[in-house]
Parts: C-alpha cells; sequence; structure tokens
C-alpha cells in the first residue's frame, strides 16, 4: 500500500528579487512500513521535503499525495487533522513541552481526538512501557537525560498510531549509545506496527539501519537505493 | 483540553503569576490615580460647595446682587418655615441656614480697655443642634488647633492666626462690632471657646465662627438668615438634579418682581463655578484617558511578548495536529483568563487604597499656607462608580488585544516557518 507519492516536486523560495529552487522535480513513493530516510549535505531540501510530506508546508509545483490527500489542496484544518491522524513527528530538539510531566506530554496529541480520558490513559501508558519509560510518566522533561526526552518525542509520535513518522536528524543531540537504542526502538516499532519512518540525516549511525536511502543533492535525487544492507552513499 | 490548558498556566508562572502581577499594578495604577485625581477636583468643588455655595444656595434677588458686600440688610426672612417648606418639597437634601457677617473684634485686656483690634469676617453656622451636620461639614472639629467646638450661646471659635497675632488665649473675651440687619450698630461679646485654622489663608484671615442662633440675636435677624445651602444627602455635587430643583423651585417661590423673594442658585451659577467645573471635568477625563491609554500601551505589550515568547510553543502544537484555528483561540481565553484575574485584584486593591485616601486623605495643608484660593489642605480620592470598571479597559481590553495581535502572528506565518523555529 502506498502511503506517500511524489510526482515532479518542486519547492521554491523567495530570495532576493528571484526564488531559490530548494527542491526540483522529486519523484518518489513510499510503502506501508518503509524505514527511509533522505540523506546529504545541509541545504540539500532533506527537511524542506520532510515539511511537504507532514503537510507543515505545501509544493510550489507538482504534487504531494499522503494518505491519498493532495498536499497542496488541503485546508489549514485539513492539514492539521492529517498531521493528527496519520503523521508523527520527532524533532532533533525533542521539543517537548516543558511545564507537562511525560505522560501529559505524550496525551497532548490524544486530547485533540476527544478519545476519552480512560482510554487515553491506557494509550498513553502503553506507549511508554512500550518506550520502557513508564516510571518516568509523571517526570518533567527537565529531569530527563537527551535520550529519555527523545522517547519521550517517540512516545508522542506514535501513541496516536500514526501511519507515518517524519524524523527529523533525531539523534543528532544524542551521543552514540542513546543514538543506538533510539534507533533500535525505531526499527521495533517500524517492524511490529508496520509504521512507516522517514528520517532526514546526515548521521552515519541512522543510515546503517535504513532499508532506504535517498540521497539528495541540491535539491534533487541523486540515487536511491533500496534493500541496502550495507552502507553506500553516492553523494 | 481546557483543563490541559489550564494546568499549563498554573505550572508556567511566566505565563500566569508574571502577567497576572503587571496586570494587577496597571489595573492598581489607573483605578488609583483615576480615583485620586477625580478626589482633588471633587475636593475643591466640595470645599466650596460646603463653605459658600452649598449644592444649591437660596438668597434673595437683592442680597444675590451684592452677595460679595454681605447686604444683612437684604437677607431672607421667615426662614424656618422657608426650611420646612423645602424638607417637604425635597427630601432628598439637607437645607441648612447661615448668616454671613463682617465686623471689628476688638480684644479688651484685664481693666476691660481696648488691647487689640482687628476686622473679622464671621460664619454663623448651626453648632449647637444635637443632630447638626454642619461642623463636619466645614471640617471645623478637625482643624481646631486649640479648645473645643461652642457648646452653648455666647460661645466663638477664633482663627488661630487672629489669636497669635493678638496673644489671645482660650477661655479669654471678645467684642464684636458691627452692624444689624436694621443698621443700627451692634456689639456682643463671645468668650474663645478654641482656635481654628482651616488652612487656607481665605479661611483664616481674622475669622470668628459662632452658633447661628447668636448671631440671628446679636444682628437682629429674627428667624433671618444670609442664604440657605442645600445639599444633596447621596454624594456630591449633581448637576442634573441641582438643575432640576432650581427650576422647580424658582418657579414656585421666585418672582422676578419682588426684589426679597428668594431665589434658588445651583453651584455652577456661584463664584465662577461652572467654567471651573467644565475645565475640571475635561482635565480630568482628559488625564484619566492619558493614564488608561499609557496603561493600555503596557499591557498591550505584556500580552505581545507573552504571545510571542511562546512561538516555539505554538511550533509543537501545529505539528502534532492542532488548528490554527484552536490555538488562537486557546490564546485568547488565556487572556481573558489573566485579564480578568489581575483586573479583579488590581482594582479591588485599587477601590481599598481610594477608599483609604477618601476616609484618610493626603494633608498637604503646610505647603497651602499663603494660598488665598478657597483650596482644600487635605486632599483625598473619591471612590466614583466608574472606578469598579474603568481598570478593565487596560487589564482586560488591552491584555487581550495584545495577545490577540501576538496570536495572529500564528495565521501569517507558514506552518512551515514555525517548525523550522523550533529547531534552534
Amino acid at each position: 500500500m502506498e502511503v506517500i507519492k511524489i510526482n515532479n516536486l518542486v519547492k521554491r523560495f523567495p530570495m532576493g528579487k528571484g526564488y531559490f529552487t530548494a527542491l526540483n522535480k522529486i519523484n518518489l513513493s513510499f510503502e506501508k512500513g518503509e524505514f527511509a530516510g533522505f540523506v546529504g549535505p545541509s541545504g540539500s531540501g532533506k527537511t524542506t521535503l520532510l515539511n511537504i510530506i507532514g503537510s507543515l508546508d505545501t509544493p510550489s509545483d507538482g504534487s504531494v499525495i499522503v494518505m491519498g490527500k493532495s498536499v497542496s489542496d488541503l485546508t489549514y484544518k485539513q492539514s492539521a487533522r492529517l498531521r493528527n491522524k496519520h503523521i508523527g513527528f520527532i524533532f532533533q530538539t525533542y521539543n517537548l513541552l516543558p511545564v507537562y510531566t511525560v505522560f501529559e506530554n505524550v496525551e497532548f496529541s490524544l486530547l485533540l481526538q476527544n478519545i476519552s480520558a480512560s482510554e487515553r490513559k491506557k494509550a498513553v501508558m502503553e506507549a511508554l512501557e512500550w518506550l520502557d519509560i513508564a516510571d518516568k510518566a509523571k517526570s518533567k522533561p527537565n529531569m530527563l537525560s537527551g535520550g529519555e526526552c527523545q522517547r519521550v518525542a517517540i512516545a508522542r509520535a506514535m501513541v496516536k498510531k500514526p501511519e507515518i513518522i517524519l524524523a527529523d536528524e533525531p539523534t543528532a543531540n544524542l551521543d552514540s549509545e542513546n543514538s543506538h537504542r533510539i534507533l533500535q526502538t525505531m526499527k521495533k516499532l517500524n517492524e511490529e506496527l508496520k509504521v512507516s519512518f522517514l528520517f532526514a540525516t546526515h548521521d552515519e549511525k541512522v543510515m546503517k539501519y535504513l532499508d532506504r536511502i535517498i540521497a539528495l543533492v541540491d535539491g534533487r535525487v541523486a540515487s536511491d537505493e533500496k534493500n541496502i544492507s550495507k552502507l553506500e552513499i553516492k553523494v | 483540553m481546557l483543563k490541559f490548558i489550564f494546568k499549563g498556566i498554573i505550572r508556567d508562572r511566566s505565563r500566569s503569576l508574571l502577567p497576572i502581577i503587571v496586570v494587577i499594578i496597571g489595573v492598581f495604577i489607573t483605578v488609583l490615580m483615576s480615583g485620586w485625581i477625580k478626589g482633588i477636583f471633587s475636593d475643591l468643588i466640595d470645599v466650596n460647595a460646603n463653605f459658600t455655595t452649598g449644592h444649591v444656595k437660596i438668597m434673595t434677588s437683592a442680597y444675590a446682587e451684592n452677595e460679595a458686600q454681605i447686604p444683612n440688610d437684604l437677607a431672607l426672612l421667615d426662614v424656618d418655615e422657608l426650611i420646612k417648606k423645602l424638607n417637604s418639597d425635597y427630601p432628598h437634601m439637607e437645607w441648612v441656614k447661615r448668616i454671613n457677617f463682617g465686623g471689628l473684634l476688638d480684644i479688651p485686656d484685664k481693666n476691660g480697655e481696648t488691647r487689640a483690634q482687628g476686622p473679622a469676617v464671621g460664619r454663623a453656622v448651626d453648632l449647637l443642634s444635637p443632630h447638626s451636620k454642619e461642623a463636619e461639614r466645614m471640617n471645623i472639629l478637625k482643624s481646631i488647633v486649640k479648645g473645643s467646638l461652642p457648646t452653648k450661646q455666647g460661645e466663638a471659635l477664633i482663627s488661630n492666626d487672629f489669636a497669635e497675632k493678638f496673644g489671645l488665649k482660650v477661655g479669654e473675651k471678645v467684642t464684636l462690632f458691627g452692624s444689624t440687619m436694621y443698621g443700627s450698630m451692634m456689639f456682643k461679646t463671645f468668650t474663645v471657646c478654641g482656635t481654628i485654622s482651616f488652612g487656607s489663608a481665605i479661611l483664616d484671615r481674622g475669622a470668628i465662627i459662632i452658633d447661628i442662633s447668636d448671631a440671628q440675636i446679636a444682628l437682629d435677624m429674627n428667624d433671618g438668615a444670609s442664604e440657605i445651602l442645600g445639599f444633596f444627602n447621596e454624594g456630591g455635587y449633581n448637576d442634573v438634579m441641582a438643575d432640576s430643583v432650581k427650576a422647580s423651585f424658582n418657579a414656585k417661590y421666585s418672582s422676578a418682581d419682588d426684589e426679597f423673594s428668594p431665589q434658588m442658585f445651583k453651584l455652577r451659577d456661584q463664584n465662577g463655578l461652572d467654567r471651573y467645573i467644565s475645565l475640571a471635568d475635561s482635565v480630568s477625563g482628559l488625564m484619566v484617558f492619558v493614564l488608561i491609554i499609557a496603561m493600555s500601551i503596557v499591557l498591550w505589550n505584556t500580552g505581545l511578548l507573552g504571545g510571542l515568547r511562546r512561538y516555539n510553543e505554538y511550533g509543537i502544537r501545529l505539528a502534532l495536529g492542532e488548528e490554527k484555528s484552536h490555538i488562537y483561540k486557546t490564546i485568547i481565553y488565556e487572556a481573558i483568563l489573566i485579564g480578568l484575574i489581575g483586573s479583579i485584584i488590581g482594582t479591588a486593591l485599587g477601590l481599598a487604597s481610594v477608599y483609604y485616601l477618601q476616609e484618610n486623605g493626603i494633608d498637604f495643608s503646610g505647603l497651602m499656607k499663603n494660598v488665598t484660593m478657597m483650596m482644600p489642605g487635605v486632599y483625598r480620592a473619591k471612590v466614583t462608580p466608574d472606578l469598579f470598571y474603568i481598570g478593565f479597559i487596560p487589564g482586560l481590553v488591552a491584555m487581550t488585544l495584545g495577545n490577540a495581535l501576538a496570536g495572529f502572528t500564528i495565521y501569517k506565518r507558514k506552518t512551515a516557518k514555525l517548525i523550522k523555529e523550533l529547531d534552534v
């Protein structure tokens, strides 16, 4: 089942009197359960591509179909609903809400779906147990290590059981050991729940876990390697 | 969801405590200064009302024309009957008779010979009736420097300046020389029961205050009075009510053909107070307006900065699938909640302070020893109905508008930019 379909995607940003083309004629598609990543140097368009897939931005040209819906045609309300129901985000800096507990941070997306309190509690605790941080449920983010914060962010992304999780440099602020633990967790999530993962990264540790690596150079797809077992990127 | 947002407000002091404190301070200053400004202008009007003009005043037409000369030969007669009618016609007002007079005060030595003499301006008010409010109205009790109020006929309060100048002591005698209502010479000796200082040169220079019954006997004004003053029982001067009372009284009792017929004047008709009150209304209105605008700008900025500071949070919430309109609504709800709490507390504190200053005032009489205008020595704030809501303009409206403007940037910015700004 195809969860994302990208056709001739072009993204331009105004720059001075002209435009800067961040993405140029991108054509890609992703099946359910893929564990893929966009790699490339800074400015290659990785984050822009993730933003458009996550309906945080819109294409200048071409189309991006996510879960059967064209991102360009969505209203603010519809794109918010798409993110809330089908897409989870994981950020480099975790972006947890500092005044709320771990439990409340994870619970937030479910609050937006009008799920009953008992169901929310069950879902949140399941997610936290799955990520082995149930004992931190009442802790505030400032009481957690970087690795624990990122696990909370993953729990927050997965608690609503999305089809797609978009992770932008998820290991950039983590040490090697924590990076591997987080990646193993994500892989397990991908394999057991069939959640599609799309990364934007230039971390080699991440690349080692990916089943599909799409190299971006100057906004174009330089290579698209599927079913790789070893790192070999043409950049 | 509301519970979730409320938790956030409570836990994040920079979102709750800090803005609430800023709102409280802003609203408190607005209410206090508004009450103070209104109080000062109102005090100036009250002093004139209490000492000379009343809220309305009745004189004969002839007396009114030459009022500055205190022409008691043109004074009102049958005043007790007239006051009875006034009490019946206008039960919401209190009516008091007064006699103003001028003369010469003679201070005798131990042999009864003249030791010193000086010109005096006298006021005769009701000091001996058990329910009279005149001493309180004219602030006589608080203005007594030595001695006490007259307790019986034949006693007088003398200006403290006058007493000190001529070495007059409490218990000594003074003789008032003047003329009766009918033009014959009069003299009457009083015992000085106290000295008084109102803190205003115009009121303190050579003043003598006696009970009205003494003046009626001494000036041969049996059942007469220079003027009858009317005061509204509730609150201060009310121009609309004064107009209505004046119109009905003059229609009923005044006659253009009879110069001795009683004629009513409202406060604004007297002593150039009309221009003064108009000016006071404009100036106090302008000052309150400037104050509200200044406080509104401060609190608007508080709301604006508070909203912009949470840009990060809005980005996260958008990424998690919250709608822009929902975030915007929560910003407004929060601002209303904080503005409301701050405005209620600030208004309560402001009103309490205004009430305290209304009851106690601040004494500036030491700075006004040589002031010749009729001004109060003690300035008081005044609790007025508008103080109950005036603080809500900067506290609630400006705070909410500031937050609304800050929140509006969520719509203006591209969603992706909001998210990108998270990853710093």
